[in-house]
């Protein structure tokens, strides 16, 4: 129990670290989507200690799992998604425009060409 | 189902099928059907939901609220909307500044199919956060905002414009992770989503389970409060709003800033826990006001001097509204300052977006945007076709309304923020703001100063024609400042009446021509000419230029959060 939490907080500061420390944007972007796994982890592992049976009511079925946390992590999932290929689709433009996927480099590059 | 429950959810659906309908039309008919299907879009996404919501209004008045379930569930299960005064004016405030600005994008740029899908879409999820009383709806809405409005950020042509969105998803999606995080505290503590299940579940919390709690609100509270820019959360703004098109930064500024402040409201009257972090906000907004109008007034781009403009003006909106919520909502006291905030971030949304179009057209047909070296950017304006200076008086309208000078309506908002802020410390901080504000646009309106040397413009064979589109957006936005200023007691009555239909009858007017407002009004004025005097100055000029190039970096903008979360859990602590 204090191992998986220390696990899911371990996961969660490597994805903040990259989308701080990492000078490559595609790293940026990986680091979010790791951020956001572990957020959807927590809820999924704190989601099933509440009862302990599949959430399919049927005969004999009574302690089911909460059911809420999953269905969230759904949504948030989609969410995630989008949010990716977008910031992947900018990483492209900003790569056609500066020939880089340096964040220093690019920052630079553009406030020259301004 | 009855009428009123499906004109409720009119404001969240019809943009969305109207989004809908024009990206099905765009893909499989002709240009001329694409045109059409567009106006027709904004027509059934925009205008009709606002006369349909319009219809509620005597509902709210005597109810309060309308309350109902998405889909008919049981409330328990389905997802609860809540229909109250503040939904209401967060979906008129999208609409007033929506319109002019989707006008002027029609000539302007960015005036395609997908543009207009956008907009309907952000408005939709404008509507919803305004009704949702759900924490994950919430979540859910303030995404959709959020990608949105990257995306209308990076349709500018420049790359300068994909970075800055980039910059901006980055910093505001991986705060909303940690919102996600403060949700589970509270869904695990009460067992609950919904706002009014939290509410009654936080009263009979004990022990470590409070603290847990005031964490989960701080976590909530911290990603919402990006959004609306306070500093230190401020630093993704400048890029975002300068690098847009002209038409996306008015919106951004007038709209997107505001609607996350007043969802919040729902969020802090979930436990008194909440309400003891409204203190350090107002100071923090305070503070904000009187910082970013001096790095305004050391801008040289004409554009990142609106955007730091913007971040100053959201200081005196965060710092009332901070105050109000400190006093508490339903007292006398507090809903007075609520409705000062809110109706200082109405005139502020109007102004603003004038001021951003107005500055773009004219910097736009300069092709300079330098404020220390365009000049006679009217002439320009008179190259590209225009027969009357119509932007450059709207542009003054804007100029006159921000710098709080009656009968526009940024006076009396003003004028109301400061008068209920009065006796605190925020007061002084505001009052030397304002005269910081008057500075910097009259450094700004020197642009259309008549150049002194003569301006060589490229020859242009057959006329051209200054688009309709343009001066229509802007003779909206003005003549809407300008009513609301004549009409200024009507709107604060209407306002107000929202907020807490009790008050409104107490609200009395007469102290905004008193003889003590108007000395501090041209005392301001006179200090704002001083101000200026100075920053014209050698040793003036040398100060500004270092605060000039105090810009952040992409690291920055995290520092910045860590900072704003670190700040605000020592104090709740």
């Amino acid at each position: 129990m204090v191992i998986e939490r220390i696990l899911i907080f371990l996961l969660a500061l490597v994805g903040f670290s990259a989308i701080v420390g990492a000078k490559n944007i595609i790293k940026k972007v990986f680091g979010l989507n790791i951020l956001n796994a572990a957020v959807v982890l927590l809820y999924i592992l704190e989601g099933s200690r509440i009862g302990e049976q599949a959430p399919i009511l049927g005969e004999g079925v009574t302690t089911i799992v909460d059911p809420v946390p999953q269905a969230l992590m759904l949504t948030a999932i989609v969410i995630g998604v989008c949010v990716t290929a977008l910031a992947l689709a900018l990483a492209v433009r900003l790569y056609k425009a500066t020939g880089s996927l340096e964040i220093d480099t690019i920052s630079e590059r553009l406030r020259s060409e301004h | 189902m009855n009428i009123t429950h499906t004109i409720l959810f009119s404001p969240v659906f019809l943009p969305l099928i109207a989004a809908a309908g024009i990206l099905f039309i765009k893909s499989f008919c002709p240009t001329s059907i694409r045109r059409i299907a567009e106006y027709l879009g904004i027509l059934i996404g925009m205008v009709l939901p606002l006369l349909l919501v319009l219809t509620l209004y005597p509902i709210v008045q005597n109810q309060g609220y309308i309350e109902t379930t998405i889909g008919g569930y049981a409330k328990s299960i389905g997802i609860v909307y809540r229909f109250d005064g503040m939904s209401l004016l967060l979906i008129l405030l999208a609409a007033a500044i929506t319109l002019p600005s989707w006008i002027f994008s029609r000539k302007e740029g960015p005036g395609h199919s997908y543009f207009t899908a956008l907009l309907l879409i952000q408005n939709s999820s404008i509507a919803a956060i305004g009704m949702t009383s759900d924490l994950f709806n919430l979540f859910v809405c303030l995404e959709l905002m959020g990608v949105t409005a990257y995306v209308l950020i990076a349709t500018g042509k420049k790359a300068n414009a994909a970075y800055a969105s980039f910059s901006y998803l980055m910093i505001s999606s991986s705060a909303m992770v940690f919102f996600l995080l403060g949700t589970f505290g509270l869904y695990k503590i009460t067992g609950s989503l919904s706002y009014e299940a939290i509410e009654s579940g936080l009263e009979t919390l004990s022990g470590r389970d409070q603290y847990v709690a005031l964490f989960s609100l701080l976590l909530i509270i911290i990603p919402v409060l990006l959004r609306v820019a306070v500093m230190p959360l401020s630093l993704w703004l400048v890029d975002a709003h300068s690098k847009a098109p002209h038409a996306v930064s008015a919106l951004l500024s007038g709209v997107l800033l505001k609607v996350p402040l007043f969802a919040l409201l729902r969020v802090f009257a979930l436990s008194p826990l909440a309400s003891s972090l409204a203190l350090p906000i107002s100071y923090a907004g305070a503070a904000t006001a009187l910082i970013a109008v001096l790095l305004a007034l050391s801008q040289s781009d004409a554009k990142q001097l609106l955007a730091y403009h913007s971040i100053s003006q959201i200081g005196y909106i965060v710092s009332a509204w901070g105050l109000a919520l400190h006093a508490g909502i339903s007292t006398t006291t507090g809903s007075l300052l609520l409705a000062a905030s809110f109706f200082h971030a109405f005139s502020h949304a109007q102004f603003k977006a004038l001021l951003f179009l107005t500055i773009g057209k004219a910097t736009d047909a300069a092709n300079n945007r330098n404020v220390y070296t365009l000049r006679g950017a009217n002439q320009a304006l008179r190259n590209m076709g225009e027969r009357v200076p119509l932007t450059m008086l709207c542009f003054l309208v804007g100029a006159l309304s921000i710098s709080a000078l009656p009968p526009f309506n940024g006076f009396y908002s003003k004028t109301l923020v400061t008068y209920t802020l009065k006796g605190s410390l925020h007061y002084t901080f505001l009052s030397v703001a304002s005269a910081g504000t008057v500075a910097s646009f009259i450094k700004l309106s020197r642009i259309f100063l008549p150049s002194k040397h003569p301006m060589v413009f490229p020859l242009v064979k057959e006329r051209k024609r200054f688009p309709v589109s343009s001066h229509l957006a802007f003779i909206l936005l003005a003549l809407s400042c300008l009513a609301v200023g004549l009409f200024s007691e009507q709107t604060i009555l209407f306002i107000t009446g929202l907020i807490s239909p009790e008050e409104a009858q107490t609200y009395d007017s007469s102290f905004f021509f008193t003889q003590d407002n108007l000395i501090k009004t041209s005392i301001t004025a006179l200090a704002g000419l001083v101000l200026f005097g100075i920053a014209v100055s050698k040793p003036g000029k040398h100060v500004l230029h270092f605060l000039e190039k105090r810009r952040g970096g992409f690291t920055d903008l995290f520092l910045g959060f860590a900072t704003a979360l670190g700040a605000l859990a020592l104090f709740a602590w």
